[in-house]
């Protein structure tokens, strides 16, 4: 089970190039982003320049801080945004797009169980996409630090100081890895039910996946004027489980700035005892069981070849 | 001898419709058994019970294994190519080679390499970038650097030109085939393949019309070329199919001795799609 798993991962990122080209492409938008921002700064006065970043003169430092979280939090925002996109329609590709061109019979003619074939794709959808994401944001951080350095030093600012100096760059970067690895884990329900739906659909795959949530919701609605089936799939989404004790409008508020170096841990924020003791994330990692084992149930079983 | 596959009562259903009904056959070790049948008539279904791609009732045993649910285990002893366009299109060849080596035991890179490079397929293609030809020389290149007891063939040149077809099959026979394995094939080109086989087995509505060795083949079955008086004795004798060609009779015998045909016209083997013809008129009848 285990030992055919890293040539069956490897199999997917050849046949879904999105995994590794999407944050590539986000990570050259950013820099791009962040090099026209700089030459646009760099058309007003010296202390406006300088100020962005934060000079010492012009800024202080809780402000400078907060300028560079908020840039380290913003682009892993947009690598988040991007893995949602990039897991939904992996997973309702991942095994749809086997049966399609019939390419399905050459993977089932290899000693390789339905059973493997379809926990690496799980796998791939929560730990693998999640891990190149973590990676992306990890360079276009380094890169854009680097790029925004220069542009200090050449105004005459210290880089040093200003930049590298103003911000826990490990503290971000071990931040993003567990949000996107617990993003994918928290939302390993729905991974296998687009896995499922992957495997199942006739055609449409998008179509059968988001139609029957919505049409049970609306029916929940009609017949009981309540909104439960809705609600628990969007209050899913938000991750509470993992901030618990964080606010992200006070978090950004500039007094918790000027607390001191402490609030600006990200790691800090965040609870994962509390988000693996959490009755969600053990009732999310039950849900998506089932519905693999379903999906592996319908390979197995489905024969429209 | 050993045989490798054991079917006993054997079938299949896809809701009301029986597309294999209780069929039962033994294929035994180094033998090259052609299913014959037309379109729908249960081939490809028996193929995937053998496969171990669709379960089925009754008893089927492969190289002593339950295809269907020791299936990860069968396929580390079976090869088979389903059809030539299965090959995922988007995949390069080194990748395609870099998994099955990856994910077969059996498997033989260099022995595949080295038979890639009797052909035009270049290691950074990718198999849409080839043609369909070149797709079936790759995926035979595959199959024939597996160490594996039984290759089972559903159409395997279906779309290819002659040449394609000939050579195919030559490299099947010149490369692969030896006495310690077995080849089940189907096709609907059968004249390109009867002088391969050494057994045949013919499926109707899913059901087994003959099941035979080629060589016992030319002992039960005689066509009898004949006119006049000749015809009119020879179908006394009950053929079991009869054709007319250029004014003469073409009868088919089913177990009559050729002692008893001798002088009424000329005697033949028939050939196996007129055999396969007659018999699958004989069930319809």
């Amino acid at each position: 089970m285990i030992a055919h798993q890293p040539a069956l991962i490897k199999r997917e990122l050849w046949e879904h190039r999105s995994i590794y080209v999407t944050p590539a492409a986000i990570a050259v938008i950013v820099t791009l982003g962040v090099l026209a921002m700089l030459m646009l700064a760099s058309g007003f006065a010296k202390e406006l320049d300088v100020a962005i970043f934060g000079a010492q003169n012009v800024a202080g430092e809780a402000e400078r801080r907060a300028v560079l979280t908020g840039f380290f939090v913003g682009t892993s925002w947009v690598f988040l945004v991007a893995l949602m996109f990039l897991t939904v329609f992996y997973s309702l590709d991942s095994l749809y797009a086997e049966r399609k061109d019939k390419s399905i019979l050459f993977w089932r003619s290899m000693p390789a169980t339905d059973a493997e074939t379809v926990i690496s794709k799980l796998l791939t959808a929560a730990i693998v996409i999640p891990v190149i994401t973590a990676v992306g944001i990890w360079a276009t951080h380094l890169v854009n630090l680097i790029v925004t350095s220069l542009w200090v030093s050449a105004k005459g600012g210290d880089a040093g100081v200003l930049i590298w100096g103003s911000v826990s760059i490990l503290d971000n970067w071990i931040a993003a890895l567990i949000v996107v690895v617990a993003s994918g884990i928290w939302m390993s329900p729905f991974i296998a039910w687009f896995l499922f739906v992957s495997t199942w659909a006739k055609r449409m795959p998008i179509l059968m996946a988001f139609m029957p949530p919505i049409v049970l919701g609306l029916l929940e609605w009609i017949v009981f004027r309540t909104q439960y089936f809705l609600t628990t799939i969007g209050e899913r989404g938000d991750m509470t489980p993992l901030f618990h004790s964080m606010s992200l409008e006070r978090f950004f508020e500039e007094e918790q700035w000027r607390d001191g170096v402490e609030n600006i841990s990200l790691l800090q924020h965040m609870d994962l005892v509390g988000f693996v003791t959490d009755p969600g994330f053990w009732s999310g990692l039950l849900v998506c069981g089932i519905l693999t084992t379903a999906a592996i149930y319908v390979r197995r079983y489905r024969d429209d070849s | 001898m050993t045989s490798l596959v054991k079917a006993r009562s054997v079938s299949k259903n896809f809701g009301a419709v029986r597309a294999v009904d209780n069929v039962s056959f033994e294929i035994e070790k180094g033998k090259i058994l052609g299913l014959i049948g037309p379109n729908g008539a249960g081939k490809t279904t028996l193929l995937k019970a053998v496969l171990g791609l669709t379960d089925c009732e009754g008893d089927l045993s492969v190289l002593g294994l339950d295809p269907f649910k020791q299936r990860k285990k069968l396929m580390q002893n079976i090869c088979f190519i389903a059809d030539v366009a299965v090959l995922p299109r988007w995949i390069k060849v080194s990748q395609l080679l870099d998994y099955v080596e990856a994910i077969h035991p059996n498997f033989s890179r260099s022995r595949a390499e080295e038979l890639l490079l009797q052909t035009s397929v270049r290691s950074g293609a990718k198999v849409k970038e080839l043609s369909k030809g070149m797709v079936t020389q790759l995926h035979l290149s595959i199959i024939m650097a597996i160490d594996a007891k039984l290759l089972v063939l559903d159409e395997p040149t279906l779309g290819l030109d002659i040449l394609f077809r000939k050579e195919f099959y030559a490299n099947l026979l010149n490369d692969y085939f030896d006495e310690e394995r077995t080849i089940l094939i189907t096709t609907h080109q059968v004249e390109e393949i009867e002088n391969l086989l050494t057994d045949i087995m013919f499926i109707n509505d899913g059901r087994i019309l003959l099941d035979s060795s080629m060589d016992a083949l030319s002992d039960t079955y005689v066509e009898v070329l004949a006119s006049g008086e000749g015809a009119q004795k020879a179908r006394g004798l009950g053929p079991i199919a009869e054709s007319e060609m250029f004014g003469k009779s073409i009868m088919l015998f089913e177990g009559v001795s050729r002692e008893h045909l001798d002088g009424l016209g000329e005697l033949r083997i028939p050939s196996v799609a007129d055999l396969f013809v007659a018999k699958i008129k004989e069930a319809r009848r």
